[in-house]
């Protein structure tokens, strides 16, 4: 891959720079993988919050903000997502380019100096993190992981995961385990951190119009640190044998009900038919000129959003639709008879040709966010592939009818989940 | 048609301007090196506009609530099918969406442009309704409606604008309710059409790497010729008074936490353009200045609990109406009601503080900045500032004029406690 240019800074630790003077922001992501595993999983859920609360420095969030604000409302969040059982906590800052503002100093390097501090000097009271500050901030994790039922349609796509994947760490929910957060205290939790800097593989992605040398002396100087441990990339483990159709109903104080279906597709991120299958997925449910558009929604009026997506690093897919309880059965089997009509090869060109251009679409566009442009080559880490965007473009664009039909055998359900109202 | 070049230097954007003969107003902003781009053709017409006359009538024509959402999915139907496989064979992205003042419809694109561009003006301009069409839309929109009857944010703020207005129609769902899409028919779709989607209420805005003069020539070759509007459509809004319809309104939702949205209603409405503009900065800094993440009232709400990092706020900005709403989850909203007025209270004898005015500033100075980042954000925000008669070049000098004591003057009239209202969802009872 030639698109960005690699840095190793340490051992297990990575820059990765990307020159670009399109936008009018520098993007800085720093990635830290964790393996999920329900053991740590509420731990590196809560650090980030912790982290961002206060450092040695800037000691509450109001001397954080202000610090920020100085520095034209540079934006920075953090958290973790999962990408396979990659668990990963991340920061971003989008910073001002230095040439539409005038400051004597160059915001990119006070911004650095800042992430630095919130990852490498937190704030630290008798051997631990501040106790109230973790107080609060278990709480505001035990409100999140409650919050997820608030959306209705996230909620049905993770509940159907989480029934399918029980017995797999993917099943865990990204931002742990209610159970597990009265357990942790400002000291355990403080251990963690020390374990998390000293063992994790970390990528730092900059995009932006920094200048290369600038950009690099700055990162090496902040964050190339030595460890003694070996820094191990997380693995993801992919089922391929799968039982018996689960079949799993939650009734709710809803009005509409909410119809997930999960599939395995057996397929890592690696493996070469991962093009026939992104071509699949948006032949099915990829957008407006999918079946499950045309036929679940255009043709039988039965619902407003109907989709389905891919897990890429898991080999996952999901299908997932908001529809009226009684129309249930309906939804199912036009749902499955769509999936039969792939199995069974009745794909028109005019489809293949529209997954195709849609998905070359849909890759292109990520080259105009920086945000984006980071998760992209993000993924390609994680899912230990080499394809810059045009190779991708490539790839898909040179999938055929048979590649398609051929990958859709691979595919079986596993979960049905259906959200619906109480009698 | 001509098209004029306005360059900002700051910015180090340019910004191309043209009217068409029919009325129609046409934008460009050229994005070099940019993978995709955009094109929206939006008319001046929401879910607030169900009364009017058209011009050259005289008597008011009254439409059921729904009918401008309505009328967008519709138009994507065609003789031939569905126009969504038209942009697909392109490989484009298409979409639209309603909102209170405006119907816009886009897409986005990496290949074939203007191809695409023509079929955007193309199937605007050609409605293709029927009655069974409109019946199999009733079905989709109906879902669309229950999905957002159980959607927490949702409801939150539709209620919040329910306690806020007595009479104004922003006050109601913008997909309408089931009763009233059941009462929509292809002659009501037609008339709105033909009233609002004349080349004259609408603008082309095109953003990407694309040239200018490109466009203007499609346009010519796309657009009817037909003579511009040479009155104004009747717009009929109901009497609204500049007092709050209700302090509180509550619902229960399947959620975990209590959501609320509180906010101010705005007195001082009834003009668009740069002073519109100027306002809306100007609200956006002071309400920075009282909850924002740097303040002393967000750090105790935080800090007790009772706010976390879902809280946001912000100021709407338009013509016809504008209001303050903050919100978030939190256990106690009559609490947090309650400290935002005490603090609010201990401003108005304290005094704003300079030094935090000038720190927010250069905030919004970035925000601004950031939106150039994205072909959508630059299109969505110049589309719907431009049916205000704003052009957002001239943000950065409206930026600089406002003044601390512009500031403290918006503080006094618009935080008024008596025009305060709050909105909760709380869980069901167990």
């Amino acid at each position: 891959m030639n698109g960005y240019k690699h840095t190793n800074l340490a051992d297990g630790i990575n820059l990765y720079y990307i020159p670009t003077d399109k936008f009018k922001t520098s993007t800085v992501t720093i990635n830290i993988h964790q393996q999920l595993n329900k053991e740590k999983a509420t731990f590196n859920a809560l650090l980030p919050r912790v982290l961002a609360r206060g450092t040695s420095k800037l000691q509450s969030f109001q001397d954080i903000s202000r610090y920020l604000q100085e520095l034209y409302g540079t934006v920075f969040s953090y958290g973790v997502k999962k990408m396979g059982e990659d668990h990963i906590i991340h920061f971003y800052f989008d910073i001002i380019d230095d040439r539409y503002v005038n400051e004597s100093e160059s915001l990119f390097k006070c911004v650095m100096e800042f992430a630095k501090q919130v990852i490498f000097e937190p704030l630290i009271e008798n051997n631990g993190f501040k106790k109230e500050y973790v107080e609060q901030e278990k709480q505001n994790l035990k409100n999140s992981i409650q919050g997820l039922i608030n959306d209705k349609a996230d909620y049905a796509v993770e509940r159907c995961y989480q029934e399918m994947c029980k017995n797999e760490n993917f099943g865990i929910y990204e931002l742990g385990r209610i159970e597990d957060i009265e357990k942790i205290n400002e000291k355990n939790l403080y251990e963690h951190y020390l374990e998390v800097i000293h063992s994790s593989p970390i990528d730092i992605f900059v995009i932006g119009s920094v200048p290369e040398n600038m950009a690099r002396e700055t990162v090496h100087r902040l964050f190339g640190i030595q460890s003694d441990k070996k820094r191990v990339y997380p693995s993801t483990d992919i089922i391929t044998n799968v039982g018996q159709v689960k079949k799993v109903e939650e009734p709710m104080e809803v009005t509409q009900g909410k119809l997930s279906l999960g599939f395995r597709t057996k397929i890592p991120a690696k493996d070469k038919r991962y093009y026939s299958l992104i071509v699949f997925n948006s032949i099915l449910g990829g957008g407006p000129h999918s079946k499950l558009f045309n036929n679940v929604r255009e043709k039988l009026s039965l619902a407003y959003y109907v989709f389905s997506r891919l897990e890429r690093f898991k080999g996952l897919m999901i299908i997932s639709s908001g529809i009226e309880v009684t129309n249930y059965q309906k939804a199912l089997d036009e749902i499955l008879a769509q999936m039969d009509e792939m199995k069974k090869g009745n794909i028109s060109e005019a489809e293949l040709n529209a997954a195709i251009s849609s998905s070359v679409n849909n890759i292109r566009s990520l080259t105009d966010s920086a945000y984006y442009i980071a998760d992209y080559y993000l993924g390609q880490l994680v899912g230990n592939t080499e394809d810059d965007f045009e190779d991708i473009i490539k790839k898909i664009s040179a999938v055929t009818k048979e590649d398609v039909v051929a990958i859709s055998q691979n595919i079986e359900l596993d979960t049905i989940y259906f959200l619906k109202n109480k009698d | 048609m001509n098209l004029q070049e306005r360059y900002d230097s700051v910015l180090k954007e340019s910004l191309y301007h043209g009217v068409h003969k029919s009325g129609l107003k046409v934008y460009v902003l050229p994005k070099k090196g940019y993978s995709k781009s955009y094109a929206m053709f939006a008319t001046k017409y929401g879910s607030i506009d169900n009364q009017f006359v058209v011009p050259g009538e005289q008597e008011v024509t009254s439409v059921p609530d729904g009918i401008a959402h309505f009328l967008e999915h519709k138009l994507f139907e065609e003789e031939e099918g569905n126009v969504f496989d038209r942009f697909s064979r392109l490989g484009a992205s298409a979409n639209a969406y309603t909102s209170f003042n405006i119907t816009a419809y886009l897409f986005s694109c990496t290949n074939h442009f203007y191809d695409n561009l023509n079929i955007l003006l193309d199937f605007v301009q050609n409605p293709y309704f029927t009655d069974e069409s409109v019946q199999k839309e009733q079905g989709i929109i109906g879902q669309e409606i229950r999905m957002y009857d159980d959607n927490p944010n949702w409801r939150v703020f539709f209620n919040f604008l329910a306690a806020l207005y007595h009479n104004l129609p922003v006050k109601i769902d913008i997909a309408g309710t089931i009763e009233s899409i059941g009462r929509i028919n292809k002659d009501i779709l037609y008339k709105c059409y033909n009233t609002f989607y004349h080349p004259s209420n609408m603008i082309l805005f095109a953003t990407g790497d694309i040239e200018p003069e490109k466009v203007a020539e499609y346009v010519g070759n796309s657009i009817k010729a037909v003579e511009p509007y040479k009155e104004e459509i009747g717009r009929i809004y109901p009497e609204e008074p500049h007092s709050i319809a209700q302090k509180k309104v509550e619902q229960n939702l399947s959620v975990s936490i209590p959501l609320f949205q509180a906010g101010f209603k705005d007195t001082d409405i009834g003009y668009g353009g740069k002073k519109l503009l100027k306002k809306d900065i100007t609200t956006q800094i002071l309400l920075q200045m009282i909850m924002g993440s740097s303040t002393p009232l967000y750090q105790s709400l935080y800090e007790q609990g009772l706010i976390n990092n879902s809280f946001e706020f912000d100021y709407t900005a338009e013509k016809e109406y504008g209001f303050t709403v903050f919100g978030g989850e939190s256990p106690d909203p009559e609490r947090v009601e309650q400290e935002i007025k005490n603090e609010i209270n201990r401003l108005l004898n304290t005094g704003l503080d300079r030094t935090e005015f000038n720190r927010i500033k250069k905030v919004n100075l970035g925000r601004f900045l950031r939106m150039f980042n994205s072909v959508e954000s630059i299109a969505n925000n110049f589309i719907s500032t431009l049916f205000k008669d704003i052009d957002l070049f001239d943000y950065i000098d409206t930026y600089h004029s406002i003044t601390f004591e512009d500031v403290e003057k918006r503080f006094i009239e618009h935080f008024k406690p008596d025009n305060m209202v709050l909105s909760v969802i709380r869980p069901f009872e167990q």
